[in-house]
């Protein structure tokens, strides 16, 4: 079997999973994602003679990826369907024009791809970015129009690749193994909430700018990542995981307890804050609501229920995250995080301050996760403590773990995979599992107290977190370094390479050591 | 046209200068004396080794050098000032660089970025300014980058292995990259533990001629810690004696090697005399 009809068919295996679940036009946009990815598998493994034959292996792997889709379509529409009760909405010529234009689709995507990736280096990585660029702008009105209806879900995922892209910098780059990082999330959203709501006696007709306040929330945030790390500077490995699950704990019950606020001073007794009546200043159980929405130009005010403006906002901090974060990576201060986490004595003794370095890696982890809660609080329009809870962090730390400590692509790519897992395909499969029973498993089973068993027991949401859990564990024993390891990038090669033949002449006349 | 020479700045200070002066340098760990009641001092442009049994307390020595330890008693001077209880990053800035016994790299990370680790104390460049990429860190970046590669030249390893990852350097270029890491801390005083361990005799013999070199080019005064005998004889201006972290003799090469003491100390009682015989006629076809 050919190379390219093989990666086509891993890639149209994961998204055949997708189709089965969703059907009808679902596979117009897995069609483009199998495409493309299947050519760029098929990219990292075979050498090009020439661009052809690249455009030719990227569209042969495309269809090959598309036609798996179009099966899945067909099984979706004629074997599941009537399975879960519902009529064949749609007749078996409908089905196949679905299956078809997936197959177009991957089999463009692939070429496109195909056609990118023979380009020299720098062409090449603008061809590929473009491509992206291309997919996350069109995505959500091609959503639309194919009544997917997933954006909502997906500006919800990504808020939380935010959070793994800030997470990652303390435990990828500093090697600070963090498990209360909701805390910052929490602080940042706390922050915005207040500042955005009637809480603390903000004129509410006259609320603040969200373009303001969610600066300010990056910044308490990451000024509290700074006040939470100090404590933790003489910690290692279990004790450093331990304190700062503690935080991850306090955080939440403090906002919780905050409903009394009343300060006096120490000494005299008299009253500074909160005299009359003392201040509410969380909501307590209930939280904050609401919490006013963004306003710009053109655009006008955000709405909640109008995905459009919220999508590109938070696709916009997304790309600042990874814009600044990179920044920092490829600067004195990442590689200080690097040598750190590699031997934290090695690198003290080469001129890097392990305190300032350290405090430096939390402040920015906090900093990101503060953009991150400022957009959930103004989004959801309400915040209350329970959304922070312990299993947030845990949910973030094995995003950046399934996509590969200290890479910025696997980290976005294993946050994507973990929560549209979470948040759309498990909820979806569940839907269809519980139809599936109704219709066709339950009416079979006589025994009453055995159908009630199966009702009841047979639901893939409740294996949310198992899932998680295997997930890990598998990924430990298989694949530690995840999916994308963070490895040396081929650029960097390139241009060393380039210095060493210029540099060849000058050592030839060098007199030998 | 000549090797690239890295420029280290000099600190103005003539050869003769005490650089380093140790007096009465203790350290205990819980009963034991690793280092006792030590006095030492360098004088600028130097080469000087510290020699003994294992376990006599060199590395121990070189580590409240650098600010790993604290010495439990004793005052370091460095260059005029105080650097007892220092941390290792400050010392550092202040001009001593190291190479360690059991190599230190920066495992994962490439040859280049092993360097420029080492230049983080002599590049400015803060939060903000990365941030925005000013173009005076743009400038700083481009022009440490060269530097290291000057550096990965200059220790002999050339600038084709600047994208290799340290670990799967081979054991003598990974010595060398501790050097050039080093380096790039721009010290004027450079300590190397052992640095020809593990070596074989042609990479040690090109190990001993790199050292006198980075006295003679660069300028800087060394001060290493060697098994190796035929090292220690043929480059070292002075040669300080530990036994059990006593300091038991000093002085040139040739007064050490005929110290009763040493020889009983370093090399045992049984077949002291065969040795010494053997170390002296090394060394002296070394210098000859
Ligand atoms: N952190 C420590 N805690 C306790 N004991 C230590 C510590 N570091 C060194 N020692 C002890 O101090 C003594 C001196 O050790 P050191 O490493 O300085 O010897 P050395 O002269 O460098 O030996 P070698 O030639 O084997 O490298 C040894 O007995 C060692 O076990
Ligand atoms: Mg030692």
């Amino acid at each position: 079997m050919s190379p390219a009809v093989r990666t086509g068919i891993s890639a149209g295996l994961l998204a055949v999973v997708v189709v089965l679940l969703f059907g009808n036009l679902s596979g117009v946009v897995l069609g483009l994602l199998a495409g493309a990815g299947a050519a760029i598998l098929l990219d990292s493994r075979v050498e090009w003679p020439n661009r052809n034959a690249a455009i030719v292996g990227g569209a042969t792997a495309g269809a090959v990826a598309g036609l798996l889709i179009l099966v899945g379509q067909f099984i979706h529409d004629l074997f599941l369907m009537p399975l879960a009760g519902q009529p064949v909405a749609t007749a078996p010529g409908s089905t196949l024009q679905a299956g078809l234009i997936a197959v177009v689709l991957a089999a463009l995507a692939g070429a496109a791809v195909g056609a990118i990736v023979t380009q020299a280096e720098r062409p090449r990585q603008l061809g590929l970015l473009g491509l992206l660029v291309a997919f996350v702008i069109l995505f959500p009105f091609l959503d639309q129009q194919i009544q997917l209806g997933w954006t909502p879900t997906v500006i919800s995922v990504l808020i939380y690749v935010v959070l793994a892209l800030g997470l990652n910098i303390v435990v990828g780059y500093a090697g600070l193994l963090d498990l209360g990082y909701a805390a910052f999330f929490a602080i940042g959203a706390y922050t915005t909430g207040l500042l955005l709501s009637p809480q603390i006696g903000i004129n509410w007709d006259h609320p603040l700018s969200f373009w303001l306040v969610i600066w300010i929330a990056a910044a308490v945030a990451g000024l509290f990542g700074l006040i939470l790390g100090a404590p933790t500077l003489p910690l290692r490995g279990d004790y450093l995981a331990i304190v700062t699950l503690g935080f991850g704990e306090i955080v939440p019950i403090v906002f919780r307890n905050l409903t009394r606020v009343e300060i006096k001073e120490p000494f005299t007794g008299t009253c500074l804050i909160g005299c009359d009546k003392a201040i509410n200043l969380t909501g307590g159980e209930a939280g904050i609501n609401p919490i006013s929405h963004p306003w710009l130009p053109l655009v006008g005010q955000f709405r909640t229920g109008q995905d459009l403006p919220w999508y590109f906002l938070i696709v916009a901090i997304i790309a600042l995250t990874i814009f600044l974060i990179s920044r920092l990576r490829n600067s004195r201060l990442g590689r200080a995080w690097t040598a750190m986490r590699e031997d934290e004595l090695a690198a003290s003794s080469m001129g890097i301050d392990i305190v300032r370095t350290k405090l430096l890696a939390f402040a920015m982890g906090a900093t990101f996760s503060g953009f991150g809660g400022a957009f959930f609080a103004s989004y959801i329009s309400a915040i209350f403590p329970g959304v922070f809870d312990f299993s947030v962090s845990v949910i973030i730390l094995c995003m950046v773990i399934l996509g590969g400590l200290g890479n910025i692509t696997g980290v976005i790519l294993g946050g994507l995979i973990i929560m549209m897992s979470d948040r759309l395909f498990l909820p979806q499969l569940a839907t269809l599992v519980k139809n599936i029973l109704n219709t066709s498993v339950l009416p079979t089973i006589a025994d009453p107290a055995m159908k009630d068993f199966v009702a009841t027991s047979v639901d893939p949401s409740q294996f949310r977190l198992l899932l998680f859990g295997l997930t890990l564990v598998i990924m430990m024993l298989v694949r530690p370094e995840g999916l994308i390891p963070n490895v040396r990038r081929r650029a960097e090669f390139h241009e060393a390479e380039a210095g060493a033949e210029a540099t060849v002449a000058t050592e030839a006349k060098a007199p030998a050591k | 046209m000549s090797a690239q020479v890295p420029s280290i700045p000099s600190n103005g200070s003539v050869n003769g200068n005490v650089l380093l002066e140790a007096k009465g340098v203790t350290k205990r760990f819980g009963g034991l004396v690793a280092v006792n009641n030590v006095d030492f001092t360098i004088t600028q442009g130097q080469i000087a080794s510290v020699i003994g049994p294992n376990g006599a307390g060199k590395t121990t020595f070189f580590n409240m050098i650098t600010g790993i330890y604290t010495p439990t008693e004793g005052t370091l001077t460095f260059n005029g000032s105080s650097i007892a209880g220092l941390k290792p990053n400050q010392i550092t800035a202040a001009g001593i660089g190291r190479t360690f016994q059991n190599i230190r790299l920066f495992a994962n990370m490439t040859a280049l970025e092993n360097v420029l680790v080492g230049m983080h104390t002599r590049l400015k460049a803060g939060l903000a300014p990365i941030l925005l990429q000013t173009p005076a860190v743009v400038h700083e970046e481009v022009r440490a980058r060269e530097r290291a590669l000057q550096l990965l030249d200059y220790v002999g390893l050339g600038r084709r292995i600047a994208p290799a990852a340290a670990r799967n350097l081979s054991y003598g270029d990974q010595r060398r990259l501790e050097v050039a890491r080093a380096l790039a801390t721009e010290p004027k005083l450079l300590l190397l533990d052992e640095p020809t361990a593990g070596m074989n005799p042609l990479e040690t013999a090109g190990m001993t001629t790199f050292i006198r070199r980075l006295r003679d080019e660069l300028g800087l005064t060394i001060l290493l810690i060697e098994h190796d005998m035929l090292v220690v004889m043929g480059i070292s201006d002075r040669v300080s004696v530990l036994d059990h972290g006593t300091k038991i003799a000093e002085g040139t090469p040739r007064e050490v090697q005929s110290s009763p003491q040493v020889i009983e100390a370093y090399l045992g009682q049984g077949g002291a005399e065969e040795k010494l015989a053997q170390m002296k006629e090394r060394s002296h076809a070394r210098t000859a």
